[in-house]
């Protein structure tokens, strides 16, 4: 048996790993895994950088931003995989969905009347509404200011960005300490059943099968005799995890205390539609998913216009190596649909 | 300088605080959580923060928003310390550090840390060693018991025989006491 240790962070979607250990998958493919639960993405990446973990589960954007070396050193990075797809959502406080105008329904919609009611605040001299997202580098972070930027909120200037591990987001709802989130399953179905506010954007609506969650490695794995194996036992464990007869078991296996830790029903809330894992080349890294990440990264100053974006996705995101791991379980996509727009109907080219 | 020790771990942190209080000059100061009030008015050099803290993500954040905390802090990654990162890491301690301050004057605030969060890994590990042993002790005891029940012998002959077997089957004394009970219960129906 080779033996490989693999980091994750107590939400839905580290799925994949937790089923290829549990389900076998690993053991099939010669591999002794040992998952390794972590309490925050910073320690993902340090982990993963000095080597104390081999690959783990990482936010979309977090290995171009290591790469890049946004924030830090220059830290070259592969993501070989891409874990899940959309997952994600924003909740309000119950206090400030109740400011949005009755029949608010679309995204635009609701975020015009976030907009009008946080410059209603402006010109009233209150201090400026607290949204909470999970890391700079994430999804969450770049739906959320794209989607309030859209509707022309001034984001260094009307609300207060704050970066919150998910379960203190959940009591900082009830506190009042924050006024919305931004974050991942099953986190918003954990304040929705407590009471404590309301969804009013899923980030599969902002971006239908847009990106949250991959496989990231040191850039050295890939040429590691481990990688292929690794990747082949993932692939099948994404298969299994969407596959509706097991989301019953799914939701019991990753409700325990070492994996994710939440009720079994808040975890079901994101099987079965909302998060996907493997459908429709699921788990490709997509390039048109890493050049709207970099697009954001330069839109909110992570990363100077130096940065050679080319050059960083083609090192970075490697569909090459997810398909690979497909083809030899047999289980490519037939067809492998292009990502399509985002909310407001613009397209993000992979050239 | 001033630092701050953020570990959920309340009994760790004291033992990094008070290991701290050794490196002058220095003010310490612990907390199981980030607290952004706390990190204004303490306004720390460095920042020695668990692996194990959910708070690592939020400290990052400060970096980006430099504007709303006066002191902002930086994560530890110069490169004139060679390795210190890396071992930090491992041992699991990552440091924040404003702007400025020499890498000299970290090293042996991180060098404190690793060796307290060692120690403490050591403590916590002899711990459950002595557990375990006092478990086992217990364990050979009651099959000692019945074998002094059911061969009707004394209890030094008891123990030489579950030692003999022990020593036959290169197994620890408590591994063998155990599997002796187990089949007890079976032969007994306990386990039917």
């Amino acid at each position: 048996m080779t033996s490989l240790t693999l980091g994750f962070i107590p939400l839905t979607d580290c799925a994949p790993l937790v089923v290829a250990e549990a389900k076998g998958f690993f053991a099939g493919e010669g591999l002794d895994v040992t998952l390794s639960r972590e309490a925050s993405w910073a320690t993902i990446r340090d982990k993963v950088t000095v080597g104390a973990l081999d690959a783990a589960h990482m936010l979309a954007p977090m290995a171009l931003a290591a790469t890049a070396g946004a924030g830090g050193p220059v830290t070259p990075m592969i993501a070989p995989l891409a874990l899940a797809v959309n997952g994600a959502g924003v909740t309000l406080s119950n206090r400030l969905s109740q400011a949005l105008p009755a029949g608010a329904e679309t995204l635009q919609e609701i975020a015009a009347g976030l907009a009008a009611f946080i410059g209603q605040r402006r010109v009233g001299g209150e201090p400026p509404l607290t949204f909470a997202v999970v890391f700079p580098y994430s999804m969450h972070n770049y739906a959320l200011r794209y989607w309030l930027a859209e509707a022309g909120v001034d984001l260094d200037r009307d609300v207060r960005l704050v970066v919150t591990p998910p379960p203190r987001m959940v009591e900082q709802l009830r506190t009042g300490q924050v006024d919305g989130v931004c974050v991942g399953a099953p986190w918003n179905a954990v304040a929705t059943r407590g009471g404590l506010g309301r969804v009013v954007m899923r980030t599969s609506q902002f971006w239908p099968a847009g990106p949250d969650k991959v496989l990231g490695a040191g850039a050295a794995f890939a040429q590691d005799d481990r990688l292929s194996p690794l990747l082949r036992a993932l692939v099948r464990a994404q298969a299994w995890c969407d596959r509706a007869e097991n989301h019953e078991d799914l939701a019991v296996l990753l409700a325990q205390p070492e994996y994710v830790g939440a009720p079994p029903d808040a975890i079901s809330a994101a099987l079965g539609g909302e998060l996907v894992f493997h459908r429709d080349g699921a788990g490709i890294p997509r390039l048109e998913h890493a050049r709207w990440f970099l697009a954001q990264m330069r839109r909110w100053n992570q990363i100077g216009a130096d940065v050679d974006a080319q050059a960083l996705i083609a090192s970075v995101y490697r569909p090459d190596l997810a398909m690979a791991a497909l083809k030899a379980t047999g289980l490519a996509p037939e067809v492998q649909p292009a990502p399509g727009p985002l909310f407001d109907g613009k397209t993000f080219a992979a050239g | 300088m001033r630092v701050l020790v953020i570990d959920p771990d309340p009994a760790r942190a004291a033992l990094v605080a008070e290991g701290l209080e050794g490196v002058d000059p220095l003010e310490v100061r612990q907390s199981a959580q980030f607290d952004a009030a706390e990190v204004a008015s303490f306004a720390p050099d460095i920042i020695v923060v668990a692996c194990d803290s959910a708070d690592r993500d939020t400290l990052e954040s400060l970096r980006e928003a430099g504007e709303t905390n006066p002191r902002p802090v930086v994560m530890f990654a110069d490169r004139s310390e060679p390795g210190l990162a890396e071992q930090a890491i491992r041992a699991g301690v990552a440091a924040y550090i404003v702007d400025g301050l020499a890498p000299a004057r970290v090293r042996p605030i991180l060098e404190v840390a690793m060796t307290r969060f060692s120690l403490m890994q050591q403590l916590r590990g002899d711990l459950a060693k002595a557990k375990a042993n006092l478990e086992s002790r217990k364990v050979v005891d009651r099959a000692k018991g019945l074998l002094m029940k059911e061969r009707g012998l004394d209890e030094d002959a008891a123990y030489k025989l579950l030692r003999k077997l022990a020593m036959d089957t290169g197994r620890p004394l408590g591994a063998v006491a155990t599997d002796l009970l187990a089949f007890a219960g079976v032969l007994k129906g306990d386990a039917s």
